[in-house]
C-alpha cells in the first residue's frame, strides 16, 4: 500500500516510491528541495523507519541509511512509501 | 630559503568533526572572513610542516555538490577552480554510506584527495567496524583513520598529505553508472571535447544529466545545442527509469556509496541503546522534551544575560573611572568632549556591549551547536516557527533577541540558505532586546500601567509575524522546510569551541569599532556644534507634525542609535525631569516608546547584521525598520487620538 511517509506509525519502515512534486506548479517549485532530499539519500528504493514525530503537526524523525533524519512535515508528505509489515 | 607555500581545503558533511580538525591543524593562526561577496563564513588558517608553508581552509560543511545552497556552490568552485593541492575529505565513521556519498561526488570532481576517516571512537561505540585499507583500495584514495577530538591520527594525516602532494600519488577510481547512463555520459563527453571547461568533462556531462542549473547556465553560453543534447539524453533516461534522470544519478551514485560501505564495515547490533540513544529520546520526547528545553533555554538566558549584565557594569564603571583622568589632561574643553565623549563612550559602548554578551553567547552556541542539542530544539520548535515563515532553528536566535540583538543576528548563520539567515536577521532585529525592555517598562510600564507594556510586546509580536510573513513572501527563494541531520549526542570539543569564539569575537570587533566610534563621534561633534537643536527643528515634521511628540524628541532618537536605553536617559536629562508625565501626554508616552521599540534596534546590531549579511542588507534592513517604525508610530497616534482610549 503507497502513503505518504508521515502515515508511517512509529517504528514502522516503508521502501519510498517517488516524491511528489507540489501539485500545480510544475518542476520548478520545490525542484530544489526535491534534489536535497534525493541528495540527503531518500532515493526510490530506499528503505525509512519511523522513529517519531514532533507534537503540533511537527516534523518526523527517520532513519534512513544508518543516520537519523529530520524532515519538515509538508516535505515529509509528500515522499511516498510502500508500507512494509 | 623561501619555504614553498600549499594549499589544503578540508571537505565533508556537517558535523563530522571538520572543525575540530582544522583547529588541530592551524592552532592559532587563522582568520575567519566571508568568502568575497558571499554571506558564508570562510576560515582559513596556516602551518608550517616539514618545510612547507602550509594554508588551510576549511570549506562548509554539506551534503552534496549540487548547486542547492551556496555552500555547495562555493565548495566546487573553490575546489575545480582554486585548485588546491589537496583536499581532505573528513569522512564521519559512524554514517559511512551517507558520507562516502559525497566522497563519491569529490572524486567525480578529479579533486586530489585523501580521507581522514574520522570519529572512529564513535563509530566503534556503534557496533561498525571498519576496514580502512580495503576501503582505501576500492576508492584508491589513501585514508587516515582519526579522532580529531583526542589529537589521534592528525600527524599521519599531515604527513600522508605531503606524501600525496609530493608524489602525486593517489589514483582515484572512476565511479560507473549503468550502462545506459554511461553510454549517454559518453555521448556528452564527446560532444563537450571542443569546449574549453573549467570543469572535468566526465562532470559536466553527470551534472548536465543532472540539470544542474549553473551547469547548465555555463553551457547554454558556449554551446546551446549541446544542452539540447543533454535534455535528450536525460528524457530518455527519465523513460528507462521512470524516475526524473537526477534522481536515478543519485540513486546510482548512492547504490554505489552503499555497496562500498557494506564491502569495509561490520556492524554489530548493540543490545541496549546507548547513553547518548537515552538522552536523544528524553530530549525529543513530547512531554519531557518541551521541559527539558524550556529548562535550559531559560538556563541560557540566565546565564549569558546574568554574567553579561553583571560584568557589563563592572566594566563601564572600571572604563567610566578614567574619565578624570582624561579631564586633567585634556581639561573640560570641546578636545576633551570629543575624545572623551566620542571616541572613548564609543569604546566603552563597544566593550561593555561586546565582550559580556558576545563572549558567553557564542561560547554556548557552539556548544548547543557540537554537541547536538541544537538540532533537538529545532525539532521541537519547527512547527511553531513554520507560523512566520521560517524553520525550528531559527527559534535560538529569536530566543536571544529578547536580551540583545547583536548575539541573535551572529546567531541567524545557524540557518542553512542565504534567504532563511537573512529572513531570521530581520525577524531578530525587530524583538525587543534588553535595553528597549527599559524603555518600554520605565516609561510606558512606570506611567501608564504594566497592561500598556504587555500590550507593546504583544503589538510586537503581532508585527514580527506580520513582517515576517510579507518578508518571507516578498524575498525570492524557495521556501523553508526543515531538511536536517539529527546528529548523535556527542561531548563538544572545549578547544575547538574556545578558538571558534575568540576569532569570531575578533572579526565583529573589527568591524563594530570602527562603526560605532566614527559614529559616536559624529553624534558629539554634531552636539559640540550646537546643531542639536537646529538637527530637532528639521525633524519636526516628523516627530511633531507626524508622530505628535515635543520637537526635542528627535534628538533623543537619533541617539538612540548608539544604544536604546540612551532615548529615555537623554529624554529625562533634555526635559530637565523624570517625571516624564509631568512632560508628555500619555499618548505621547505610548507613541515614543512604540517607535524606539521598532526602529532599527542600535549601531552594534547594524554592525552584527553587516558582518552576517553585507552592508547592502544591512543597510535594507536598517532603512526598512525606520521607515516602519515612524510609520506604525504615527498610525498608532492618529488611531488612539480618533478611539480616545489614551489622554493626549
Amino acid at each position: 500500500m503507497e502513503v505518504p511517509l508521515t502515515a508511517l506509525k512509529k517504528g514502522e519502515s516503508g521502501i519510498i516510491t517517488s516524491i511528489r512534486a507540489a501539485p500545480g506548479r510544475g518542476r520548478c517549485w520545490g525542484w530544489g528541495f526535491q534534489k536535497r532530499l534525493v541528495d540527503m539519500g531518500l532515493t526510490p528504493g530506499t528503505k525509512v523507519k519511523m522513529i517519531r514525530s514532533a507534537p503540533f503537526n511537527g516534523p518526523i524523525e527517520v532513519l534512513v541509511r544508518g543516520y537519523r533524519l529530520i524532515l519538515g512535515r509538508g516535505m515529509a508528505e509528500r515522499i511516498l512509501v510502500e508500507v512494509q509489515r | 630559503m623561501t619555504r614553498k607555500r600549499l594549499r589544503i581545503a578540508l571537505a565533508g558533511n556537517a558535523n563530522v568533526g571538520k572543525s575540530v580538525i582544522f583547529n588541530q591543524l592551524t592552532g592559532l593562526h587563522q582568520h575567519i572572513g566571508n568568502w568575497p561577496g558571499k554571506t558564508v563564513e570562510k576560515a582559513e588558517g596556516t602551518l608550517h610542516f616539514k618545510g612547507y608553508t602550509i594554508d588551510v581552509i576549511d570549506l562548509p560543511g554539506i551534503y552534496s555538490l549540487s548547486t542547492f545552497s551556496l555552500e555547495e556552490l562555493i565548495t566546487r568552485e573553490y575546489i575545480a577552480i582554486e585548485n588546491p593541492d589537496l583536499v581532505i575529505n573528513v569522512v564521519d565513521a559512524s554514517v559511512l554510506e551517507r558520507n562516502l556519498f559525497f566522497t563519491l561526488q569529490l572524486i567525480e570532481l578529479e579533486a586530489p584527495l585523501i580521507i581522514a576517516l574520522n570519529q572512529m571512537d564513535m563509530a566503534e561505540k556503534k557496533g561498525i567496524k571498519i576496514d580502512y585499507k580495503k576501503l582505501e583500495k576500492i576508492l584508491g584514495v589513501p585514508v587516515v583513520p582519526t579522532v580529531a577530538i583526542k589529537g589521534r591520527g592528525i600527524y599521519d594525516l599531515l604527513n600522508k598529505a605531503i606524501e600525496v602532494i609530493e608524489k602525486r600519488a593517489a589514483k582515484p577510481v572512476t565511479i560507473k553508472y549503468g550502462e545506459e547512463i554511461e553510454e549517454r555520459i559518453h555521448q556528452l563527453i564527446s560532444a563537450l571535447k571542443d569546449i574549453q571547461l573549467k570543469y572535468p568533462a566526465r562532470w559536466v556531462a553527470i551534472k548536465l544529466l543532472e540539470e544542474d542549473e549553473q551547469v547548465e547556465k555555463e553551457i547554454r553560453e558556449l554551446n546551446p545545442e549541446i544542452l539540447k543534447l543533454a535534455e535528450k539524453l536525460a528524457e530518455e533516461i527519465e523513460k528507462i527509469h521512470g524516475h526524473p534522470c537526477p534522481t536515478v544519478i543519485t540513486s546510482e551514485r548512492y547504490e554505489a556509496a552503499g555497496r562500498i560501505a557494506r564491502e569495509v564495515q561490520q556492524i554489530l547490533p548493540s543490545i541496549k541503546p546507548s547513553l547518548s540513544e537515552r538522552i536523544h529520546n528524553l530530549t525529543t520526547h513530547r512531554v519531557t522534551g518541551y521541559l527539558i528545553m524550556i529548562l535550559v533555554v531559560l538556563g541560557i538566558f540566565q546565564v549569558i544575560f546574568s554574567f553579561g549584565d553583571y560584568t557589563s557594569g563592572l566594566l563601564s564603571d572600571l572604563l567610566y573611572g578614567y574619565e578624570p583622568i582624561f579631564e586633567q589632561i585634556l581639561g573640560q574643553g570641546p578636545l576633551k568632549e570629543i575624545v572623551w565623549g566620542g571616541i572613548m563612550e564609543g569604546i566603552i559602548a563597544n566593550i561593555t556591549i561586546a565582550l559580556p554578551y558576545i563572549i558567553p553567547f557564542y561560547l554556548i552556541l557552539y556548544m548547543l551547536e557540537d554537541s547536538g542539542y541544537l538540532a533537538r530544539i529545532a525539532f521541537l520548535m519547527d512547527s511553531l516557527m513554520h507560523k512566520i515563515g521560517l524553520h525550528g532553528k531559527a527559534f535560538i536566535p529569536i530566543m536571544l533577541g529578547y536580551g540583545c540583538n547583536v548575539p541573535a543576528c551572529l546567531g541567524c548563520r545557524i540557518m542553512e540558505t542565504e534567504r532563511e539567515r537573512f529572513l531570521a536577521g530581520f525577524v531578530v532585529t525587530l524583538i525587543p532586546c534588553a535595553a528597549r525592555t527599559v524603555v518600554i517598562l520605565g516609561l510606558v510600564g512606570a506611567f501608564l500601567g504594566i497592561e500598556w507594556a504587555l500590550a507593546l510586546y504583544i503589538i510586537n509580536l503581532a508585527i514580527v509575524f506580520l513582517l515576517g510573513r510579507i518578508a518571507f513572501k516578498v524575498l525570492p527563494g524557495e521556501p523553508t522546510a526543515l531538511i536536517m541531520e539529527m546528529p548523535d549526542y556527542r561531548i563538544p570539543h572545549l578547544k575547538t569551541i574556545i578558538k571558534q569564539t575568540w576569532f569570531r569575537l575578533k572579526e565583529f570587533l573589527e568591524i563594530s569599532f570602527p562603526l560605532i566610534i566614527v559614529s559616536s563621534v559624529i553624534i558629539k561633534l554634531v552636539e559640540i556644534q550646537g546643531l542639536l537643536k537646529p538637527l530637532s527643528q528639521v525633524l519636526s515634521p516628523i516627530t511633531v507634525g507626524w508622530l505628535g511628540l515635543p520637537e526635542i524628541t528627535g534628538v533623543t532618537l537619533i541617539f538612540g542609535i548608539l544604544r536604546k536605553e540612551l532615548t529615555l536617559i537623554m529624554l529625562a536629562a533634555l526635559l530637565g525631569t523624570t517625571n516624564f508625565d509631568s512632560v508628555l501626554t500619555p499618548l505621547q508616552m505610548f507613541v515614543f516608546t512604540l517607535v524606539v521599540m521598532l526602529y532599527v534596534p542600535c549601531i552594534a546590531t547594524i554592525a552584527a547584521c553587516t558582518r552576517e549579511f553585507g552592508w547592502k542588507k544591512a543597510l535594507a534592513i536598517t532603512v526598512t525598520e525606520i521607515t516602519f517604525a515612524i510609520l506604525a508610530g504615527g498610525l498608532a497616534y492618529r488611531l488612539l487620538a480618533i478611539l480616545n482610549i489614551l489622554e493626549h
